[in-house]
């Protein structure tokens, strides 16, 4: 890895069982991500999303918005998403724009339970919203 | 192999899903989304449906966490799982699995100072737990696993440990959704 690199490839990751699928669009600075996640070691799988996070902070100034369709989180999943989120909180708080919209199944509450959980620790826009068809 | 007298004890302690022997990373899957029908077939509530899947794959990763760090054989990485019904009609989530005696007495501790905790209190901890740096949970979140558990059973978790001839123990664990 150079140090002078200005821009990274973009995610585009299938889901599997236990994997979410991921894309990311560094042009109109979005991160998405859908289904369940609960991989044994999750850092296999985030590292990347958090280096591209990182990355897209450090490089642009432009706004980034996270567009989630998560169900199920295993705890160490949870752990990988936290480090996201406090990403986010770091860069609001030196003046960037950032938010995050959940979108959940209105028929289990777990699934918004967990989003504010996590909006909890974050002062940005975080919106929880129930949508009518899960992806 | 007398499968009447297994199906009858299977009845009897309302044991909707049994496992026993090594677990794969896939084979928890496996399981896992034939316990996700199932509960779907019995049209439990997907609150519910979700907070025993969840347990489910606490359990079964804690027990694969640990028998690697053990660096156990597949034989002594052996779990046995099992998902019933109570009298109330609650969901318990049972699984057991080899420890080191020292290890499976020191889980006992760690169950047993939980019991008195009130959701906020489990949160709270949790919380706690979560900004811990990674690098001090080792396995990727074993104590993590317990408080999540603890969280979203009705009832104190329940933990056993029979002691084994040859050192080691056999460490029980049951969360009642």
């Amino acid at each position: 890895m150079g140090s002078k690199i200005t821009m990274i490839s973009d995610l585009d990751i299938a889901g599997g069982q236990s994997t979410p699928a991921i894309q990311s669009h560094w042009g109109s600075g979005r991160l998405a991500m859908q289904g369940d996640s609960y991989p044994e070691n999750s850092y296999e799988l985030f590292d990347q999303v958090i280096g591209w996070v990182r990355h897209f902070l450090d490089e642009e100034s432009r706004p980034l918005h996270l567009e989630l369709d998560l169900v199920y989180l295993n705890t160490s999943s949870v752990k990988a998403m936290m480090d996201i989120f406090d990403l986010l909180e770091e860069a609001h708080l030196q003046g960037r724009q950032v938010s995050v919209e959940w979108r959940y199944d209105p028929r289990n509450e777990r699934i918004a339970e967990l989003a504010d959980e996590f909006r909890e620790d974050c002062s940005y826009p975080f919106a929880i919203t129930p949508a009518a068809a899960p992806a | 192999m007398d499968l009447l007298s297994m199906r009858e004890s299977y009845q009897r302690d309302r044991i909707m899903l049994c496992f026993n022997g090594p677990i794969s990373r896939s084979l928890i899957e496996e399981i896992g989304k034939a316990l996700r029908n199932y509960l779907d077939t019995q049209q439990a509530p997907p609150s519910a449906a979700m907070d025993v899947f969840a347990v489910y794959i606490e359990m079964t990763q804690n027990i694969r966490h640990y028998a690697r760090h053990q660096g156990y054989s597949d034989t002594q990485a052996a779990a046995t799982v099992a998902v019933a019904q109570d009298a109330d009609d609650h969901y318990q989530v049972s699984a057991g699995n080899l420890v080191e005696q020292a290890d499976g007495e020191r889980l006992l501790r760690t169950i047993e100072a939980l019991a008195p905790l009130d959701k906020a209190e489990l949160k709270a901890a949790y919380k706690q737990q979560l900004r811990r740096p990674r690098d001090a949970d080792e396995g990727g979140g074993a104590g993590l696993g317990l408080l999540d558990m603890a969280r979203k059973s009705s009832r104190p978790l329940q933990a056993s440990l029979q002691p084994l001839p040859n050192g080691q123990g056999f460490f029980s664990l049951t969360a009642t959704i």
